[in-house]
This record gives structure tokens, C-alpha cells and sequence, in this order.
């Protein structure tokens, strides 16, 4: 068998990438017949190969690291920019949510009554539920960090322990979220105070959703003995992601729901 | 630390250990040496088919549903560019 003389994964041929792109496509597609023509066949087609081919390329990933050993420490660190990388480019999509906002707020136009919130909408309290929220949040960055903690030290019990609770408290804020949504006297389509209040919070949540995913993989896989004290990179990016989820809350809570109340 | 020394019986370690059956503990036993082992078989399968049957499974309908869903996007594509014929 022949040896590679770098320390460098060579990936074995996958038809995830061109069949990812294809899921791309049918999505994208799929959305315009849905507006256009009423039709979800080709948004369905197209979420459900989205899904197909991230649980397949993350599984390969599972079998190339934990099973075959290709994630040398040269590899980590590749891995390690591109998580960083990543996240930087979703805190610059979050950034055009916040200007968004701030355009309309900060010089609030005659349409609104020259004020924010709108003439007629009513905010919601910011220390009421957001509060618990931003507490929760919190909290389960401290229970991450103590989950990471438990690994590095060897702790299985432990570990399993504050990765389950992080997940429940992410669980418990989607609740949440999603019961002030359905009590909001105002919905997306008052005003731009709407618009910018639900899509900016709408994709926060969405991230809140795609961080427990992630987070409940690494359960498992912590469950599994996947991890070791030494190597737990696909926890620690989970974690990363995890804090950078709650950082983006921080900043709508005190610009959305509080300043702007 | 009290209870080791004064009660005789099992101790707490002890019985959570006896009370779990033996195909629960299966699922509690590290098993990634067998999985290093069913992927490091020198038998010249792509990762994305080494796992066994259900690999292949997998893959063949995800094809299918890209595949068939790329050229039905072609299709309407080409319904939506074509004018509606009017009297």
C-alpha cells in the first residue's frame, strides 16, 4: 500500500460536492415555482437532497477522522480556519440585518409617525421573556464550556451531562421564541419595524436550530466514544458556533429589544 | 464513603452496574476499534461505500432524487421561458 510522504488528507472521489451543488439548484428552483406557480414539489425535492447529502458528507467526514485517523494535526488546523472563516462570513450576513435596521430606526421615516417603534406598534417587553431568554443563552455557554472542560479532562459522565443540559436550554430558548412569535401583536408584514424585527430574529432562530443540530450530534457522538481528551475538534467547532450564536443574540437583544422599544 | 464502611451489601457502583442487561452494555462498550477496522480494510471502496449495503442504498437515492430533480428543473425551466399562446 503506498504511503503519502506530507501530512495532508488526500479525500477519497465523493459525489457530495456536484450532488450538493444539484441540491443547491433544485432548492433555488424550487423556491421561484413555489412563489411563482404555487408549486412545493421541487422545494421538497430540493430540501430533502440538501439533507441527504449533509448527513452523508458529515458522516464521511465521522469515518475519515475518528475511523481511518486522516485528521492529522496539519489537517485540524485547516479545519480550524475554515469553522473560523465560516462563522465570519455569517457575522457579515447578520451585519446587513443589523443595517438594515439601524437605516430604518435611527432617522424613522413620515410613513411610521417620524418615530420608532411605528405609530401603532407595540413592542414587545424586553424584560420579560427576551430577558430569560438572554439568560438561557448564557447559561448554556457556560454549560458548554464546562462540557468542553469535562472532555479535555477525561470526564465521560460529566461531559455527556453539560452537553445535554446546553441542548436543553437551546431547545427551552427556540420554545420560547417560538411562543413570542405566535403572541406578538405585530407580524412581519407591519411596517419595516416587521420586517426587520422578524427576519433578523427569524434567522437568528434558524441558527439556534442549526447549533442544537450540531450540538446533538456531538452528544452522540461523545456518547460513542468518538472524542478524546486530546482530539475533539468537531466539539469544539460545535462550541464556537454555539457562542457565536449567542453573541448574535446579545447584540439583537440590546439593538432590537431594548434600544429599540 | 461512610456506607463502603459500615454496610456489608453491594455498593451504589455496584448495583447500577448489575442492573444494566447485557445487550443495553453493548451499547454503552466503546466500539470504534471496530469500526477503525471496517474502514481500514484494504478493499478498495470510496469512503462514501465502505460502510455496507446501506451506503449504497443511500447514495443511489440521493442520485436518483438529484439526477431526476436536475432534469425536472430543465423542464419547467424551459415550460417557463416558452410563451403562453394567446387568441
Amino acid at each position: 500500500m503506498a504511503h503519502q510522504a506530507h501530512s495532508y488528507h488526500m479525500v477519497d472521489p465523493s459525489p457530495w460536492p456536484i450532488f450538493g451543488a444539484a441540491a443547491a439548484l433544485l432548492t433555488t428552483s424550487g423556491l421561484i415555482m413555489w412563489f411563482h406557480y404555487s408549486s412545493t414539489t421541487l422545494l421538497t425535492m430540493g430540501l430533502l437532497s440538501m439533507l441527504l447529502v449533509m448527513l452523508q458528507w458529515w458522516r464521511d467526514v465521522i469515518r475519515e477522522s475518528t475511523f481511518q485517523g486522516h485528521h492529522t494535526p496539519t489537517v485540524q488546523k485547516g479545519l480550524r480556519y475554515g469553522m473560523i472563516l465560516f462563522i465570519t462570513s455569517e457575522a457579515f450576513f447578520f451585519l446587513g440585518f443589523f443595517w438594515a435596521f439601524f437605516h430604518s430606526s435611527l432617522a424613522p421615516t413620515p410613513e411610521l409617525g417620524g418615530q420608532w417603534p411605528p405609530t401603532g406598534v407595540k413592542p414587545l417587553n424586553p424584560l420579560e421573556v427576551p430577558l430569560l431568554n438572554t439568560a438561557i443563552l448564557l447559561a448554556s455557554g457556560v454549560t458548554v464550556t464546562w462540557a468542553h472542560h469535562s472532555i479535555t479532562e477525561g470526564n465521560r459522565k460529566q461531559a455527556i451531562h453539560a452537553l445535554t443540559l446546553t441542548i436543553l436550554l437551546g431547545f427551552y430558548f427556540t420554545a420560547l421564541q417560538a411562543m413570542e412569535y405566535h403572541e406578538a401583536s405585530f407580524s412581519i408584514a407591519d411596517s419595516v419595524y416587521g420586517s426587520t424585527f422578524f427576519v433578523a430574529t427569524g434567522f437568528h432562530g434558524l441558527h439556534v436550530i442549526i447549533g442544537s443540530s450540531f450540538l446533538t450530534v456531538c452528544l452522540l457522538r461523545l456518547i460513542k466514544f468518538h472524542f478524546t481528551p486530546n482530539h475533539h475538534f468537531g466539539f469544539e467547532a460545535a462550541a464556537w458556533y454555539w457562542h457565536f450564536v449567542d453573541i448574535i443574540w446579545l447584540f439583537l437583544y440590546m439593538s432590537m429589544y431594548w434600544w429599540g422599544s | 464513603m461512610w456506607r463502603n464502611l459500615l454496610v456489608r451489601g453491594p455498593s451504589l457502583r455496584q448495583v447500577s452496574q448489575r442492573t444494566i442487561s447485557t445487550a443495553s452494555r453493548r451499547l454503552l462498550e466503546n466500539r470504534v476499534p471496530e469500526k477503525q477496522k471496517l474502514f481500514q480494510e484494504d478493499n478498495g471502496l470510496p469512503v462514501y461505500l465502505k460502510g455496507g449495503i446501506m451506503d449504497g442504498l443511500l447514495y443511489r437515492v440521493t442520485m436518483g432524487l438529484t439526477v431526476f430533480g436536475t432534469g425536472y428543473v430543465l423542464y419547467e425551466l424551459m415550460m417557463a421561458s416558452m410563451p403562453k399562446k394567446q387568441k
